[in-house]
C-alpha cells in the first residue's frame, strides 16, 4: 500500500510539472500573433486525457522502448533549439519561413511528450522561437518610411565632410570601410550641429582654476640625487689614491734621479760656477712644478748627492753637486736641516729678480719627447 | 521669508489632518528601509537650527552637486548625505528643496531625480535652447556629442531598442571601429558600453537566451531627460532631405501632443 501511494505521489508531481511547463509556454503565446497561439490549443486536450487516465495506466510507460523514444524526442528538441540559435540571422530575414517550419515540427514532437523533461525542452524551444518572432515583428514596425542604417551612415559621412577620392586607384584606403577619408574635425562638425538636441547642464569649473601643489616634490628629488653620486665618488677615491701613492713613490725616485742628471749635466758644462738654488728649482711657467722640483731636490740633499749652502757674500742659497765621497766622510759631515717654503707671490718675485726665463729642470713630458 | 512661512503653514495643516505622522512617512516613502524624515520631523529639525546654518548647508550641497556633475555621472543620495548633509539629515528634504530652487533661479539648471528607487540625481539645463542658432559664446564642441547623437538617433529611429551589432556596424561605416583604438575616441567599446552607460545616456542590457551573448541598447534615463526627440528627428530629416512627418511612428513619439491627421493604427499589426 505504502509503495503504491509513493508512486502515485511521484506521478502527480510529474503531471504538475508538465502542467507548469505547458503553462509557461502559454504565457509566451499571447505576445505573439503567430502560429504559437494556435498551436497551444491542441496539446491541451492531449494532456487532459493523460490526467483523466487511471493512475495505474501510467505505470505501464516505464519500459525500455519508452526511454529510447524519450531520448529521441529530447535530441530532436535540442536540434531544433540549436538550429534556431545558430541560424538566427538568416531566420530574421523577412523572406525566411524557417521559423514557422520549426514550430510545426515542434508541434509534432509534442504529441509524444509525456514526461516533464521533454516538456521543459519544449518550453525552452518556445521561448527561443518567441524571442526570434518578436524580433522579426519589430522589423515590421516602421510605418511610413523605413529607416535604413546604411543610408543614414552615408548621409552622416557627407555631412561630416567626407572627401571622396575620385582619381586615385580603385582600392579603398580604409581597408574596406569605404573610400575617401574624413577631415580631422569631422566629429566636431557633427557635434556642433547635434548639440542643440541636448539640454546638457554646462560643466562647472572654477574660472581661475585651482592652485598647484607640485613644486615641493621635485626639490626633494634633486637633493637626493645629488647626495647619491657624491657618496659613490668618495668610495672610489680611496682605491685610486692607493694606486697613485705606489706609483708616486717610484715616480719620486725617478724624478730625483732625473734631477740629479740635470745637476750633473749642468756641472759638466760649467764645473766652477755654482748654481743658484732658486734658479735651479724654479720653473717660471708652473708654480706647481717649482714646488715639485724643490721636493725632489730635497731628496738629493738628504741623500748627500747635492749640497745646499748659503753664499757668504750675497747670502743666497746655492746648490752644489757633491763628488763621490767616502762613506765615512759623508756621515761625518754635520747635517743640518732646514725648511724651504715658497708661495706664489714669492715665486713670482723670484722670477722677476733673478730674471729666470726658462726652467733648468725640464718637466717630465718634454723630456720624453 | 513669506514663502518659507507659507511652507511651514502647509506642513502644519497637513500634519493636523493625519493621525500619526510617522506612519505617513513610511507610506509616502517608496524605500521604507531608508529613514527619510517625516514632515513633522523636518519641522522640528528646522526649529533647532538657525537659518544661517541651513543656508550654509544648502550652499554646500549645491557646490557638491555642481562639482560632481562635471563627469556627468549621476549623484547618489547616499553619498550626498554621508559627505555633506551629515548631521542635518533630519532636514534633508528641506535642504534638497532649497537647493533645487537655487539651481533653477541662480544657475538655470534643474535637479532631477532620475532614479526614484536608488535615489540618483542629475543636473539638466533648464533653459530653452535657441532654435538651431549657434551659441553666441564660442565654446569648444565635444566630439562625444556627435557619437551620442548617432547612437541615440539610431535607437530612436529603430523603435527604442537595437542590437549591439547594429550599433557597431554603423560606427564601423563611420570609420569608428570598436575593435581598434580611434584617434578621437580611444577605446570606443569602453566609451559606449561603460562611460555612456554610467552617465546614463545609454542602457546596455544582455539579451536573454542568446548564444553567443548579445546585448541591446536603449536610451538611458539621462537621455530621456536631456535629449529632445523632436530635435533629433528634425536633424534626421535634414540629413535625409525628407519631411520629419514621413516617419509617422517616430514623429508621433517625438511630438506626443500633436495628433497627426493620418490617424494610423500605431502598434497593431
Amino acid at each position: 500500500m505504502f509503495y503504491l501511494k509513493l508512486t502515485l505521489l511521484t506521478k502527480s508531481r510529474c503531471r504538475a510539472e508538465m502542467r507548469k511547463a505547458a503553462a509557461g509556454g502559454d504565457e509566451e503565446a499571447p505576445l505573439q500573433n503567430g502560429s504559437s497561439g494556435r498551436r497551444r490549443a491542441e496539446p491541451q486536450p492531449v494532456e487532459g486525457d493523460d490526467r483523466n487516465s487511471s493512475p495505474g495506466g501510467l505505470q505501464d510507460e516505464y519500459d525500455d522502448n519508452d526511454l529510447g523514444r524519450r531520448r529521441e524526442i529530447r535530441s530532436k528538441y535540442r536540434d531544433l533549439i540549436n538550429s534556431v540559435q545558430q541560424n538566427r540571422e538568416d531566420m530574421l530575414s523577412p523572406s525566411n519561413n524557417r521559423l514557422t517550419e520549426v514550430l510545426d515540427e515542434a508541434d509534432k514532437l509534442f504529441q509524444d511528450v509525456r514526461q516533464a523533461r521533454e516538456a521543459v525542452l519544449d518550453a525552452h524551444l518556445l521561448v527561443v522561437t518567441t524571442d526570434l518572432g518578436k524580433e522579426k515583428a519589430s522589423q515590421l514596425i516602421s510605418e511610413g518610411s523605413a529607416f535604413d542604417s546604411t543610408v543614414f551612415a552615408e548621409h552622416l559621412l557627407s555631412f561630416m565632410g567626407l572627401n571622396r577620392l575620385e582619381d586615385e586607384d580603385d582600392e579603398p584606403p580604409n581597408g574596406g570601410a569605404g573610400d575617401g577619408y574624413l577631415p580631422k574635425d569631422a566629429w566636431h562638425r557633427l557635434a556642433r550641429r547635434a548639440e542643440c538636441c541636448f539640454r546638457t547642464a554646462p560643466s562647472f569649473h572654477y574660472m581661475m582654476g585651482s592652485f598647484y601643489a607640485e613644486p615641493p616634490p621635485p626639490k626633494q628629488r634633486l637633493e637626493r640625487q645629488k647626495k647619491a653620486p657624491s657618496k659613490e665618488a668618495k668610495r672610489i677615491m680611496p682605491t685610486q689614491l692607493k694606486k697613485m701613492e705606489e706609483s708616486q713613490e717610484e715616480a719620486t725616485e725617478k724624478e730625483v734621479e732625473r734631477i740629479l742628471g740635470h745637476l750633473k749635466s749642468y756641472y759638466q758644462e760649467d764645473p766652477s760656477t755654482p748654481i743658484s738654488y732658486y734658479e735651479f728649482v724654479i720653473d717660471p711657467n708652473s708654480f706647481s712644478r717649482t714646488v715639485e722640483n724643490i721636493f725632489h731636490t730635497s731628496f738629493l740633499i738628504r741623500d748627500g748627492l747635492a749640497r745646499l749652502y748659503l753664499d757668504e757674500d750675497d747670502k743666497l742659497p746655492y746648490i752644489e753637486q757633491v763628488e763621490e765621497v767616502e762613506e765615512e766622510a759623508r756621515s761625518s759631515v754635520s747635517r743640518k736641516q732646514c725648511l724651504v717654503s715658497i708661495s706664489q707671490k714669492t715665486w713670482r718675485e723670484l722670477i722677476e729678480v733673478f730674471e729666470i726665463k726658462e726652467a733648468i729642470i725640464q718637466p717630465p713630458e718634454t723630456q720624453n719627447e | 521669508m513669506t514663502e518659507r512661512k507659507r511652507l511651514s503653514n502647509s506642513q502644519i495643516s497637513s500634519q493636523s489632518k493625519r493621525p500619526s505622522s510617522s506612519f505617513v512617512a513610511q507610506e509616502e516613502d517608496e524605500d521604507a528601509m531608508l529613514t527619510q524624515p517625516s514632515t513633522s520631523q523636518v519641522q522640528k529639525g528646522l526649529e533647532k537650527l538657525s537659518p544661517a546654518q541651513v543656508d550654509q548647508k544648502t550652499a554646500e550641497v549645491v557646490q557638491y552637486i555642481l562639482v560632481k556633475d562635471q563627469k556627468k555621472v549621476p549623484i547618489r543620495r547616499a553619498d550626498l548625505v554621508k559627505n555633506i548633509v551629515k548631521d542635518y539629515r533630519t532636514v534633508y528634504p528641506e535642504i534638497i528643496k532649497r537647493a533645487s530652487r537655487i539651481f533653477e533661479q541662480v544657475f538655470g539648471l534643474k535637479l532631477v531625480e532620475i532614479d526614484p528607487k536608488n535615489h540618483l540625481y542629475i543636473l539638466v539645463n533648464n533653459l530653452d535652447t535657441p532654435p538651431s542658432n549657434p551659441s553666441p559664446v564660442e565654446h569648444p564642441s565635444n566630439p562625444k556629442t556627435g557619437l551620442l547623437f548617432v547612437i541615440l538617433g539610431v535607437i530612436f529611429m529603430k523603435g527604442g531598442v537595437v542590437r549591439d551589432k547594429l550599433v557597431w556596424n554603423i560606427l564601423k561605416k563611420l570609420r569608428v571601429d570598436s575593435g581598434l583604438k580611434h584617434d578621437e575616441f580611444g577605446d570606443v567599446r569602453k566609451l559606449v558600453t561603460d562611460e555612456f552607460v554610467r552617465q546614463r545616456y545609454l542602457e546596455y542590457n544582455r539579451v536573454a537566451h542568446t548564444e553567443p551573448v548579445e546585448y541591446e541598447f536603449r536610451w538611458g534615463q539621462r537621455a530621456d531627460m536631456e535629449v529632445s526627440k523632436a530635435k533629433i528627428l528634425e536633424f534626421m530629416a535634414e540629413l535625409h532631405d525628407q519631411d520629419p512627418r514621413s516617419w509617422t511612428q517616430q514623429y508621433k513619439e517625438a511630438n506626443p501632443t500633436h495628433t497627426s491627421s493620418q490617424a494610423s493604427s500605431s502598434s497593431h499589426r
